[in-house]
């Protein structure tokens, strides 16, 4: 760190509601010349929209933002831009009809109406920085001819050519190997040794940790620990929001199920690009009949690209198979007629529809009598749901929609129930009444259950074998037992 | 008084005319996300294929009107089936530029209908015989009783509609898929059957809705833009997406248009309602009640 | 269409641009006056180009700036028979303030409801050129006194050096560092700002071109055809059938707007047989390209794919 902080960024009091959600509150940080600010939650936690929120992206609703002792809340993103704010998103962002090079020197141009003849100098500038960051190869192509890793070049030479004070970086190594982060890693380094203050965002903090200087967690939009990465690794209260509490398990072993030889779901090599991004590369899981798993793994590991690819929402390669027959060629809503429902983690519930016609819909498909009964059965698992049955979807708290969510696929009588990410920014009382749900399902119906989860004191309860997804690969598998043995300690 | 009278009961019926073609607009864009350019020109595919029924084919009032719904009815599914659904499985445009090729693709397709209708039918001012005649009296105001079948018929349509969506299976699916179309597929429904459906019920509305217009004042090839424009600011006015919305909005343009018309002069009937759109526009961009 | 570099397109377009001047040695008054109208639609396609290609805004209503200068070039001659260049000045310069009076309402709102806005400023202007019949011939249409000529060779020249000018301009623009900026604010607007340009700052730039060069196309074609009237020149179809040809040419070229007025001005002629359906059979060839076809003539002889 510089004695005298010459780059600044300091945030304070930061909040930003959206509509009836508040997703950042009363956020403070502050960031030195030559430092490298790491901030770390899971999604939901706000993350993001604090960096839009410096940026001038998003406006806040109160707060400060001050880029070298300037006051720039409430700017629009272009000022920001020119005060020495810059910002590498999360997702590259390219123009698609231009050249790289022309993307580079997009980035180099003043914000002027003027500039009618192309500046020599600017080419030459534009050039070198290519030449940086290992893009000097493919100058003439356009951003559609590239791998993934240089589309994410062309994004951190956009971020050198602006030469900002503060840089911020929005979760900079999803989708890339290994190799192609140390790179990165390097490059980052270099912008935050020529004396800029970085604050990098990220959900994992075991990949940045070589790479920061200092770390503030997030939990649903505050701020819950600061320190090194050590520090905030080992604090009690952001292992609770990752790990949750103690684990204790209740697996029955895999022997027990009776379809041992054609497993209920089988996942074969399944891969899945995202344009350039392999989001899920050669997956192989199975869930028994009555099964209960749970994928365990952070955000951006892939397991929604998983629960899509079974559910048919998106191309795929590799094979998916229902009871030994492959599921490739149907539509998705056909997959989840077919008994395998999706209670995604967006829960797409008709917001302006009552509980009762929520759940309603889910039944369509079953005779009146038999869509009744159902009710009263989802009824019983989670009463609330009873007492407001009358009210629109919309008006329902985070883990009543949740509940919801998880009634209207219940009411298709699914053989699967696939639940992405049920606890998101759900506080811990809500997830007790979650997991004895969860629990009293188990044990009162014969329906399999693929449970995607980052908390892991909410998976292993109710599973009985346990995969780990990292980086778009099935990196462990085993019993929850082992998992809490093995795996645990070293997980956040 | 007998004026107000007057201007009360022909707003009634102009704007129950307006409400339902513009929610049957609203309901294409709620649901389809499609803003169909080409809504004027099947209302007046429709008008005209009841009045060739009547005119050439000499059948009575009752089965013109149904001929001309049904009409407009198979119009509104080639519509999307030529049209929307191909730009929209079309992997040759890029996602974000989707909505503007549909856009001047429906607003060709109506063009085509438009000049189609010209050369066959020719652009002079066609009316539909009613299937009510005569006058009755309201209030001491002498009023075509074709008038208040117009208004009736409008709101026995809507009415119906709404019966439809909020309790038939196939209605409240449409309802779920304005909401949310991702949530609809993992309940089981098939969105393309879902689109189908819509589009067939925007058809019958818009029939009806043309062979009101066609018996009530009238439609020539020409009125097909105008159709179009009306129907799509009323339902910018009442807010993009919001079906109540554009019912009242209608009701705010119909009575304007006949304000204008009674106590101003005719020539000058459009203008309030477009000043007002404007100034919506600058105020309140969302519209009266708008969620997109 | 990056892959040929802008003085390399220029020069092919000057070869032809010359080649043309020479057509009226071989070629009938009349396919002359076609082309001329051609040209000037051209003009119109290739200013609205500049505003949907790159600025990424779909204008429904280019007839609102066309129509603005076209007038007030037309009522001024009527009104003080000032010299041509002045009223040509006046409504490029009517044209440039109603892009400005329009952009600022549409640039504030997004996606269909800037469509709406364009639609509806087309609208007002008919409405207020029909109420105030007096000064502007109302529904019949306004005629000036004065014309820039009457022989056609001449006309024709005219149209043909001004599309090529408007074109080099345009063109030169959009491949300039400030048609990057444009591009970007088109493409992808919050990263532009988040690069540090004034989104709206370059969105009302490029209306004021946009406006500028239709606004003087405008207004030539009112002295070239000696009248101005409702139907020619403000109405939503004339709109529609410049979308059409940019569309056709090829969208984000500029260049492809001529392309596209000329094949369709063809058409027509070609079609004009047919009568009344001529205008069904080019519309509908204009849809069969819109979905067959969406990068336009351009696209096609280029052989440049639209990736999905």
């Amino acid at each position: 760190m510089s004695t005298a902080p010459a780059a600044h960024l300091e945030v304070k009091g930061l909040t930003k509601r959206f509509g009836g959600l508040v997703a950042v509150k009363e956020m403070a940080l502050s960031v030195h010349a030559g430092e490298i600010l790491g901030l770390i939650g899971p999604n939901g936690s706000g993350k993001s929209t604090v960096m839009k929120l410096i940026m001038g992206i998003e406006r806040p609703d109160a707060g400060s933002v001050r880029i070298n002792g300037f006051e720039v809340a409430g700017w629009p993103s272009h000022k920001i831009a020119r005060m020495g704010a810059g910002i590498v998103f999360q997702h590259s962002r390219p123009l698609h009809r231009q050249t790289v090079l022309e993307n580079i020197r997009l980035a180099l141009l003043p914000d002027k109406l003027t500039r009618l003849l192309a500046d020599p100098q600017t080419d030459a500038r534009a050039r070198a920085i290519a030449a940086r960051v290992g893009l000097s190869a493919v100058l003439d192509r356009r951003p559609a001819a590239l791998p993934f890793a240089d589309l994410r070049k062309i994004e951190i030479a956009k971020a050198i050519a602006r030469d900002p004070q503060v840089l911020l970086v929005d979760e900079p190594f999803a989708g890339l190997t290994v190799k192609e982060t140390a790179a990165f890693c390097e490059l980052i380094c270099e912008l935050r040794d020529d004396g800029r203050a970085v604050l990098l965002v990220d959900h994992n903090v075991k990949s940045v940790a070589r790479l920061v200087d200092r770390v503030l967690a997030m939990y649903v939009g505050e701020r819950i620990a600061e320190g090194t990465a050590d520090e905030v690794m080992r604090n009690e209260t952001v292992r609770r929001v990752y790990l949750g509490g103690s684990i204790e398990t209740a697996a029955r072993p895999e022997s027990s199920f009776s379809d041992s030889a054609t497993p209920f779901l089988a996942i074969e090599n399944v891969g899945v690009q995202y344009g350039k991004a392999q989001a899920l590369a050669d997956v192989s899981i199975h869930v028994h009949a009555g099964e209960f798993v749970s994928v365990v793994g952070l955000n951006g590991a892939g397991k929604t690209t998983l629960f899509n690819a079974i559910s048919g929402l998106l191309p795929y390669s590799g094979e998916i198979r229902r009871e030994g027959a492959s599921l490739r060629g149907r539509t998705a809503a056909s997959i989840a007629r077919n008994g395998i429902v999706q209670c995604p983690e967006g829960r797409e519930l008709f917001i302006d529809m009552s509980v009762r016609e929520n759940l309603d819909l889910g039944g369509q498909h079953l005779p009146p009598a038999e869509s009744a009964a159902q009710i009263g059965w989802l009824f019983e698992l989670f009463p609330i749901l009873r007492e407001r049955q009358k009210q629109a979807a919309g008006t329902l708290s985070g883990g009543e929609q949740q509940m919801l969510s998880i009634a209207r696929a219940l009411m298709m009588k699914p053989k699967l129930l696939i639940l992405d990410e049920p606890t998101l920014g759900l506080a811990p009382v809500i997830l007790e009444q979650l997991s004895k749900a969860l629990g009293r399902l188990r044990q009162t119906s014969a329906i399999s259950v693929l449970l995607g989860e980052q908390n892991v004191t909410f998976a292993l309860p109710h599973a009985d074998r346990v995969y780990v997804l990292e980086h778009a690969r099935i990196v462990w598998e085993g019993t929850p037992a082992r998992f809490a043995a093995e795996a645990g300690t070293g997980y956040l | 008084m007998t004026v107000f009278w007057q201007i009360l009961i022909d707003g009634f019926a102009i704007s129950s005319l307006y409400a339902l073609g513009a929610t049957g607009f609203a309901l294409i864009f709620g649901v389809s996300g499609v803003l169909n350019l080409s809504h004027g020109a099947l209302m007046v595919a429709a008008v005209v294929a009841a009045w060739a029924a009547g005119n050439d084919l000499h059948v009575g009032p009752y089965a013109g009107a149904a001929i001309g719904v049904a009409v407009g009815f198979l119009a509104s599914l080639a519509t999307y089936f030529a049209v929307v659904r191909t730009l929209q499985r079309s992997r040759k445009i890029r996602e974000e530029e989707k909505e503007i090729f549909i856009l001047t693709a429906t607003l060709l397709w109506g063009i085509m209908i438009q000049e189609l209708i010209a050369y066959i039918f020719t652009n002079n001012a066609k009316t539909v015989a009613p299937i009510v005649n005569g006058v009755v009296m309201i209030a001491g105001v002498r009023t075509p009783a074709n008038e208040i079948f117009t208004a009736i018929v409008c709101w026995l349509t809507i009415g119906l509609l709404w019966l439809v969506v909020n309790r038939t299976r196939a209605g409240k699916a449409v309802l779920a898929a304005s909401m949310n179309p991702r949530g609809v597929t993992l309940l089981g429904i098939e969105l393309s059957q879902v689109y189908v459906v819509v589009w067939a019920i925007y058809g019958v509305l818009v029939g009806v809705a043309g062979v009101l217009l066609g018996m009530f004042l009238g439609v020539s090839s020409y009125s097909v833009g105008p159709l179009t424009a009306s129907a799509f600011a009323i339902v910018v006015l009442g807010g993009l997406g919001s079906v109540s919305g554009a019912l009242i909005a209608a009701y705010v343009v119909g009575y304007l248009e006949t304000l204008t018309a009674y106590l101003i002069s005719p020539a000058y009937r459009t203008i309030p309602a477009l000043l007002l759109l404007v100034a919506v526009m600058y105020v309140r961009p969302r519209g009266l009640l708008g969620r997109r | 269409m990056g892959a040929l570099s802008t003085a390399r397109v220029l020069l092919v377009a000057l070869a032809v641009i010359v080649l043309a001047s020479f057509l009226p040695l071989w070629v009938s008054g009349y396919i002359l006056g076609l082309l001329t109208l051609a040209y000037y639609f051209g003009v119109f396609s290739m200013a609205w180009d500049l505003l949907f290609g790159f600025a990424g805004e779909v204008n429904f209503g280019p007839t609102f700036l066309i129509g603005t200068g076209a007038y007030t070039a037309g009522i001024l001659d009527n009104l003080y028979r000032p010299p041509i260049w002045v009223c040509l000045a006046a409504g490029a310069l009517a044209a440039v303030i109603g892009g400005v009076v329009l952009a600022l309402p549409a640039l504030r709102v997004r996606g269909p409801y800037f469509g709406l806005t364009t639609l509806v400023a087309v609208l007002i202007l008919q409405n207020f050129i029909v109420v105030a019949a007096g000064l502007t011939g109302g529904e019949i249409g306004l005629t000036v006194p004065d014309v820039i000529s009457i022989s056609d060779t001449t006309n024709y020249e005219i149209a043909l050096w001004f599309m090529a000018a408007s074109g080099a301009i345009l063109f030169a623009l959009s491949r300039s560092p400030v048609g990057l900026i444009l591009q970007a604010s088109g493409q992808d607007a919050v990263q532009a700002g988040a690069l540090g340009f004034n989104v709206t700052k370059h969105k009302l730039a490029a209306f004021i071109i946009s406006a500028f060069f239709s606004g003087l196309a405008g207004a030539l074609l009112v002295f070239y055809m000696g009248t101005a009237s409702v139907g020619t020149l403000v109405d939503i179809t004339v709109g529609v059938q410049i979308i059409i040809a940019v569309v056709l040419g090829g969208r984000r070229t500029i260049l492809g707007g001529v392309l596209g007025s000329v094949f369709l001005i063809a058409m027509s002629e070609a079609l004009r047989p047919l009568g009344d359906l001529s205008s069904f059979v080019v519309s509908a060839m204009a849809l069969v390209v819109v979905l067959a076809f969406p990068s336009g003539l351009l696209g096609l002889l280029t052989r440049t794919k639209e990736t999905a």
